[in-house]
């Protein structure tokens, strides 16, 4: 038998690509990071470190195969799916061998697992855009917690950078880390608890919209599954109409 | 600013608009405003009744001088009466917008006074929100009939929708429930806006020699709506199919709406129970094939005759042309795909692009999460058969099928987890290939369709 040769990174994109040029002709070659690493019997481990040169000629060999696959693999990454490196090295590859895109190749199952890890990642950036839910703190910033099944908050930032023209705070409160913008910039930080302040006039609008919630509701039409379907129940604990 | 009461007697009045869909505009935020509008529109919450709010829905006034059989602000209803203040309403959209409750405003009036008044209430409404506030998301503004065309007019350059509603699907029907009400006060209004819109098209054209892009028009990016009331009267599903179609043709509508009637108001002219969820949704399915799947009313359903209960109206479609299939999955093009029961735009996508790297077989199929308890019975895959052999025991296949699913809101686009169609994508699934004189019918894009599918109705 062939052990694996586990090839884990620091859980960056750059460590991903590094790992990719370093794995790419070892038949046994599994990608991780270090934080979903588990230890095999008899497995070789390489720690990866990023290397800059590699990253660019591995990005580069794929643009030049498929203009799209780059940023299909910058997505996938955020995917919480423990295997999400080894799916995106097992595309790499398939899209190197077939030597032009294989997007479209879908009864493959690599590339099906990972444009579902793609599209995942993509369904839930567009569900928060609409499920975020600021609420004003005393110093007029805008404060938004979530707690997104995929490290994507930062995927949020020119969208609501877009629309609103007030500093506001994104907090993805399980992996501590939030989107800042306090104007001018966007920055991703990591970040501890948030204490909130809310204002007077934060509590007033934030109940006029709970009484809005409750009054365009048809009681006739009552219809809870599909409720439930649209807006799945883990998103509820921050949406303020429902607390 | 608006207290709780008079928010709940405005919104009560507006909520039984069923469109609340804000996609279709691309508006772009200026420098000192706030918000924008997303193409293919976003939801915010849901409803316990499983409808999406993605729009601010609420009416200035709920005092009305018209006396509409079915409508619970109609004159002579004995209840509470509201109004709200142009500036009211501009602040609790902003402030609703800013914590991301809202993509917009869905503004209408109960007629206030007269149409013109009222429709000079909302027309400052909205020029307030863009001029003064600085607000750029979406907004829908639903007309008054027989206000004057100069007030339309001037309040289109605000908004990115309007719709008049139809309401009734014949002229007889309004004038027994709502006798203020003509055909030509709602289409006379249509005919301005879709003029207005041609005309801004056309001024785009001569000045950059382009053509306007998808939802940046000048002019009602988003084009018009309308809405129905589906059985307070007696129209059959074929005369209001017709009646959609030609409304879509005529004004290049992006939607109509269908609204089943529920029984809030008492009326010897009126039904006393709901028309049902079942036959509101068989419309939008035979809607739906019209708009994205190239067919004309009258191969979906008889003038005289209302859509099948059984089966969705693809279905019914199907078993009424049976010498069609079955089709081969790996040659047929993908207007043929699309007509193939259970398979949709999506699914036909996935089937063109996969196909060109092998041969797909029905495990295949499986694999690539098409769902085949329909469409087993209408193709074959490299050759081979999967389905039922004769048509009695299609015909039961496809009732049982329908009976599992329990007609929920059914996904044309089934398997389509991840949710978002690409560009790209969008443009390879494109129907332009059908024939010029079905064009027409595609306004809207998958996209849109998938957000409407959303809840977004
Ligand atoms: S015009 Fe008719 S439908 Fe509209 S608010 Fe007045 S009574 Fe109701």
């Amino acid at each position: 038998m062939n052990a694996r040769t586990v090839y884990f990174t620091g859980g960056t994109e750059e460590g991903f690509f590094t790992a990719v040029f370093d794995g790419y002709n070892q038949p046994n070659a599994y990608l991780t990071s270090e934080k979903n690493l588990q230890l095999g019997l008899g497995e070789n481990l390489i720690r990866v470190q990023p290397d800059m040169e590699k990253v660019a000629r591995v990005e580069r060999k794929i643009k030049g195969l498929d203009a799209r696959a780059i940023g299909d693999v910058r997505l996938a990454l955020r995917h919480r799916d423990e295997d999400r490196e080894q799916v995106a090295f097992l595309y790499v590859r398939q899209l190197v061998k077939t030597g032009k895109s294989v997007r479209g190749m879908l009864s493959v199952e690599g590339v099906r697992r990972m444009m579902d890890l793609r599209g995942q990642v993509l369904n839930e950036v567009h569900r928060l855009k609409g499920f975020l839910r600021f609420s004003e703190t005393n110093e007029g910033v805008l404060y938004a917690p979530c707690s997104p099944d995929h490290d994507d908050v930062d995927l949020l930032a020119s969208h609501f950078v877009a629309r609103l023209n007030a500093p506001f705070v994104i907090h993805d409160v399980w992996r501590r880390k939030a989107l800042l913008y306090d104007g001018r910039e966007c920055i991703v930080a990591a970040v501890g608890d948030a204490e909130i302040v809310e204002s007077e006039r934060e509590k007033y609008f934030s109940s006029l919209w709970k009484k809005y919630y409750q009054s365009v509701n048809i009681a006739e039409r009552k219809n809870l599954t599909q409720q439930k379907n649209y807006m799945p129940v883990r998103y509820w604990q921050f949406l303020n109409e429902l607390s | 600013m608006i207290d709780q009461t008079r928010l709940k007697i405005l919104v009560d009045g507006a909520k039984y608009d069923v469109s609340c869909s804000s996609s279709g505009s691309a508006r772009r935020n200026s420098a000192d405003g706030v918000g924008n509008a997303a193409f293919g529109g976003i939801c915010h919450s849901f409803t316990q009744d499983g409808r999406c709010i993605s729009l601010l829905k609420i009416l200035l006034s709920n005092d009305c001088a018209f006396d509409c059989k079915y409508c619970p602000n109609r004159r002579s209803a004995d209840v509470p009466r509201a109004h709200a203040a142009p500036e009211e309403i501009c602040e609790l959209v902003m402030e609703f917008y800013r914590r991301n409750y809202i993509e917009g405003l869905f503004l209408s009036s109960a007629v206030y006074q007269n149409p013109d008044y009222t429709m000079e209430l909302l027309l400052r409404t909205v020029r307030l929100l863009r001029e003064e506030y600085r607000f750029n998301g979406y907004i829908h503004l639903k007309g008054i009939p027989h206000a004057d065309e100069a007030l339309t007019r001037a309040a289109a350059r605000y908004a990115d929708r309007m719709s008049y509603n139809l309401e009734l699907p014949s002229e007889q029907s309004l004038k027994l429930l709502a006798p203020q009400k003509t055909k030509a006060s709602v289409l006379t209004p249509m005919g301005v806006l879709q003029t207005g819109r041609e005309e801004a098209a056309a001024l785009w054209k001569a000045r950059t020699g382009k053509t306007e892009r998808k939802g940046r028009g000048k002019f009602l990016p988003a084009g018009q709506t309308t809405q129905m009331i589906v059985g307070a009267s007696p129209e059959t599903d074929g005369k209001i199919l017709r009646l959609s179609e030609s409304l879509y043709r005529k004004f290049s509508l992006k939607r109509v709406y269908f609204s089943s009637y529920v029984p809030v108001v008492k009326d010897p002219l009126l039904p006393t129970v709901s028309a049902g969820l079942l036959r509101e949704h068989r419309l939008y399915q035979a809607d739906w094939l019209m708009r994205f799947y190239g067919f004309d009313s009258a191969e979906i359903v008889g003038e005289g005759e209302n859509l099948a209960v059984e089966y969705d109206p693809k279905c019914a479609w199907a078993l009424k042309n049976m010498h069609l299939f079955p089709v081969e999955i790996n040659r047929a093009d993908v207007e043929t795909l699309l007509r193939v029961p259970g398979i949709g735009a999506k699914g036909a996508y996935k089937i063109v692009s996969a196909r060109r790297f092998a041969k797909l077989t029905f495990e295949d199929l499986q694999k690539m999460r098409i769902v085949l308890k329909r469409a087993r019975h209408f193709i074959t895959c490299d050759g081979k058969f999967y389905g039922a052999d004769n048509e009695e025991r299609v015909r039961t296949a496809l009732a049982v099928a329908e009976r599992l699913d329990g007609a929920k809101q059914l996904s044309f686009f089934d398997g389509d987890e991840g949710g978002l169609l690409r560009k790209s994508e969008r443009q390879s699934i494109s129907l332009s290939v059908l024939d010029g004189t079905k064009n027409f019918l595609l306004h809207s894009t998958p996209s849109i369709a998938k957000s409407a599918l959303d809840g977004q109705f």
